[in-house]
């Protein structure tokens, strides 16, 4: 008897499989799709190699004056040659070691509240958040510790960017969910008074904000008290944040169920032990991907504080571009530079975002 | 064990009800309620009292003024731009006005732009063509990532001012130029007659809802279709052409002038305006993109699919089922996103577009140091114009809104 054997299948035909199949599904489905293509492959055609070559092939990568940009293409030695100013402002070079300690404190700080061991994790995590700022202060200006005094007007670059737009979270983070529990209080003083703030704070653009940080707070404070600049707009920065994140909160405390509340209630806790053991850790998880798009938004704002004349990493390229030994036009390779290094880290922060909303959605796609 | 700790019990409410004595009254919550608000009333109340004094006495040891009389004053400098006649000699309150103006000026274009470039982007999302897409993605995460100062300076110099000078501008067919100090395009002057094209243009758009209403009408009576949107198009063109010609053309078009250094005469947009309005288009069209996104997406594929099995065409399908679904999604978004459009137009001083904010609480402030006034006033007009638009997109949501019965 002989056994059965099966013809082995025969391939899928080439229309229905391989590259040619998909651009004909994709790209040249029908006459118009295939027209949008050839126009955007024709736009491609036509702006990359130039754009290829301006930025890599001709490009002038050595040197350390303008004189070495001798090709046609981008110099990039004028990125080189200021990527310090760039990224740390004036500050003075052989201090630099402190503005470094405190990135890395950062990024520890940000690794911790992640990976510390749970029964630890969120009492450690909370103290050393709201320790940051102050240990920023007292390490950048180093009065406190001993060390040389730096002041503020020699803060700048894109580091300054980064310290501002932490720091105000950071402070506006406890403030906007008081805030926001002042909307949902059941008192109508409280109530109005949470409302009017957030919807002012919310309202009005922030460089009328920071103006009134730089023109008009002076004049709140009694005669003869002289605050600093940089803490003024960051006062300012922490109201804007907290109007902003009261706001996130509150569709936070939306989404948690009242059941939530009410077996809190019935197990016998205090308001603030309700608040604080069983709402604010959900509310906070919910919230996450709205916090972060919301500190998206805060960190691009902080380059507006060019108008007011502090050197951030804006401010500085504008300086590298007015320098009198630079004069070469080099506005492009700038602007390039500075949105690549905003863009890289604010797209990274967005794909986070999405990473935590598509990680948290697991439960109502199933 | 249980019996006692039931007892227990029995006996603790006995004890709270022997008396008919209540809890200490400042357990009593309607009471704590109270004591809270009067906490934040005083706190308040100290806090304000302190900034108001400190106020005075601040502005008196300065030697500033208090009061809105500044506004009569004349304001002893000139603005780059303006839409109505202004010279250096005139008030404050006109340079208000001045600034206002070219605010709401560079708020409706860039409204417009960032609308048309959202929704072709926002829907290029769903195209079948990969490219397409693809390009559609890139868009998106490049400009909403970028931060918008960024943006404004990147046209502003990096751009704009690399364009040629006037004696070497760019021309399209000698009637429009393009060279540093702007773009310059023809104007329509209109003689005695012209008002005959003006009426025709208002009733060719009044025409168009009179059409819309009849066309519905007969679909209802006769399920035939009329092509309403051509033949708007063709009305709002037609007539103004048609009574033009009727009349004898009665306009004489201003070209603009190379003379000297410069163009003179039709219209001239400055670079100012020009790079501020498209950093706001292309921002601003970047998170109106992913509004559109997210209402299409928030459409379940059964309503598509619904809609081939009824025979509807594509193009009646996203325009009957997918928009006006899509739209109770969108409007919101909108909303803010026109408000937040309206809010970072004052980057315009940045590069000294003569905005509001830019005449005002720039140069208004640093010559008269009234702080408070010129903030305050310029934080007010920003305030009602976002209440305008906030007041207009409600309408537009309740318009587009689900009708539950």
């Amino acid at each position: 008897m002989r056994e059965f054997q099966p013809v082995p299948a025969r391939p899928a035909p080439v229309k229905t499989v391989g590259p040619v199949a998909w651009a004909r599904a994709n790209l040249f489905s029908s006459i118009p799709n295939s027209m949008m293509t050839l126009f955007v492959m024709a736009l491609f055609v036509y702006f990359i190699p130039p754009i290829v070559d301006w930025a890599f092939l001709s490009a002038n990568w050595t040197g350390t004056t303008e004189d070495a940009c001798v090709r046609d293409g981008a110099c990039w030695v004028f990125v080189k040659a200021w990527s310090y100013q760039f990224f740390y402002g004036t500050y003075p070079e052989e201090e630099v070691w402190r503005i470094n300690l405190m990135l890395g404190l950062l990024v520890l700080v940000i690794a911790a509240s992640f990976t510390l061991p749970k029964h630890i994790r969120l009492k450690a995590s909370v103290a050393a958040w709201l320790l940051l700022p102050l240990v920023g202060i007292a390490v950048l200006d180093g009065r406190l510790l001993g060390l040389n005094q730096v002041t503020t007007d020699l803060w700048g670059g894109f580091t300054l960017n980064v310290f501002m737009a932490a720091a105000s979270i950071i402070v506006a983070f406890p403030f906007s969910f008081l805030w926001a529990l002042g909307r949902r209080s059941e008192m109508p003083f409280i109530r109005s008074v949470s409302i009017i703030f957030i919807e002012f704070f919310r309202g009005v653009p922030v460089l009328s904000l920071f103006f009134m940080g730089s023109v008009m707070l002076p004049l709140f404070f009694a005669e003869g008290t002289n605050v600093d600049k940089l803490i003024r707009v960051w006062i300012v920065l922490i109201f804007f944040m907290s109007g902003y994140m009261a706001e996130v909160f509150r569709g936070g405390f939306q989404a948690v169920p009242s059941g939530q509340y009410e077996a809190a209630d019935s197990i016998g806790l205090s308001y603030w032990q309700k608040i604080l053991l069983i709402i604010l850790p959900q509310v906070i998880k919910v919230s996450m991907p709205n916090i972060l798009a919301t500190f998206v938004m805060l960190f691009k704002n902080t380059t507006f504080l060019l108008i007011i004349g502090i050197p951030e990493v804006v401010q500085t390229l504008q300086t590298a571009l007015s320098n009198s030994y630079w004069l070469g036009g080099h506005a492009l390779e700038g602007y390039l530079f500075v949105f690549l290094v905003f863009w890289s880290s604010c797209f990274s922060m967005s794909l986070l975002a999405r990473r935590i909303e598509r990680q948290m959605n697991t439960d109502k796609r199933g | 064990m249980l019996k006692q700790k039931t007892l227990e019990q029995t006996k603790a409410a006995a004890r709270r009800n022997k008396g008919g004595r209540s809890a200490a009254f400042y357990n009593n919550p309607e009471i704590r309620a109270l004591g809270y608000q009067l906490l934040l009333v005083l706190g308040l109340g100290y806090f304000f009292y302190s900034v108001i004094s400190n106020v005075l006495a601040n502005m008196e040891a300065t030697g500033i003024k208090t009061g809105f009389g500044f506004l009569t004053a004349s304001a002893g400098y000139d603005v780059l731009m303006s839409l109505i006649p202004f010279e250096a000699t005139d008030t404050y309150g006109r340079i208000f006005i001045v600034g206002f103006l070219n605010t709401i000026l560079v708020s409706v274009i860039g409204i417009f732009f960032a609308t048309v470039l959202g929704f072709i982007f926002g829907v290029a999302h769903f195209s079948h063509n990969w490219l397409i897409r693809k390009v559609a993605v890139l868009y998106v995460e490049i400009f909403r990532n970028i931060p918008l100062l960024l943006q404004v300076f990147f046209w502003y110099f990096a751009v704009l001012a690399t364009l040629p000078s006037a004696r070497q501008s760019l021309s399209l067919g000698e009637a429009i130029f393009l060279n540093v100090r702007g773009l310059y395009v023809p104007k329509m002057v209109g003689s005695d007659l012209f008002w005959v094209a003006e009426v025709a243009l208002a009733v060719a758009i009044a025409g168009i809802f009179v059409l819309r209403r009849w066309a519905k009408r007969r679909q209802a009576l006769t399920g035939q279709i009329f092509p309403v949107f051509y033949t708007s198009i063709a009305m709002v063109i037609g007539l103004p052409v048609a009574a033009l010609l009727l009349t004898g053309l009665p306009f004489t078009v201003e070209y603009p002038e190379l003379r000297g250094f410069n163009y003179f005469g039709g219209i001239t947009i400055i670079p100012e305006l020009m790079a501020l309005a498209i950093a706001l288009s292309v921002y601003t069209g970047s998170f109106i993109a992913e509004a559109v996104r997210a209402g299409v997406q928030s459409i379940p594929q059964g309503q598509t699919e619904a809609a081939r099995s009824l025979g509807l065409s594509e193009k009646r399908i996203m325009s009957l089922i997918i928009v006006p679904q899509a739209m109770r999604v969108i409007v919101p978004l909108l909303n803010s996103e026109y408000q937040s459009l309206v809010k970072n137009s004052t980057l315009a001083a940045a590069i000294g577009y003569p905005d509001l904010f830019n005449v005002f609480v720039g140069t208004a402030l640093n010559q008269t140091g009234q702080a408070i006034e010129t903030i305050f006033m310029t934080i007010v007009v920003y305030f009602i114009v976002n209440m305008v638009i906030s007041f207009l997109m409600n309408r537009l949501n309740n318009a587009v809104a689900l009708v539950s019965r």
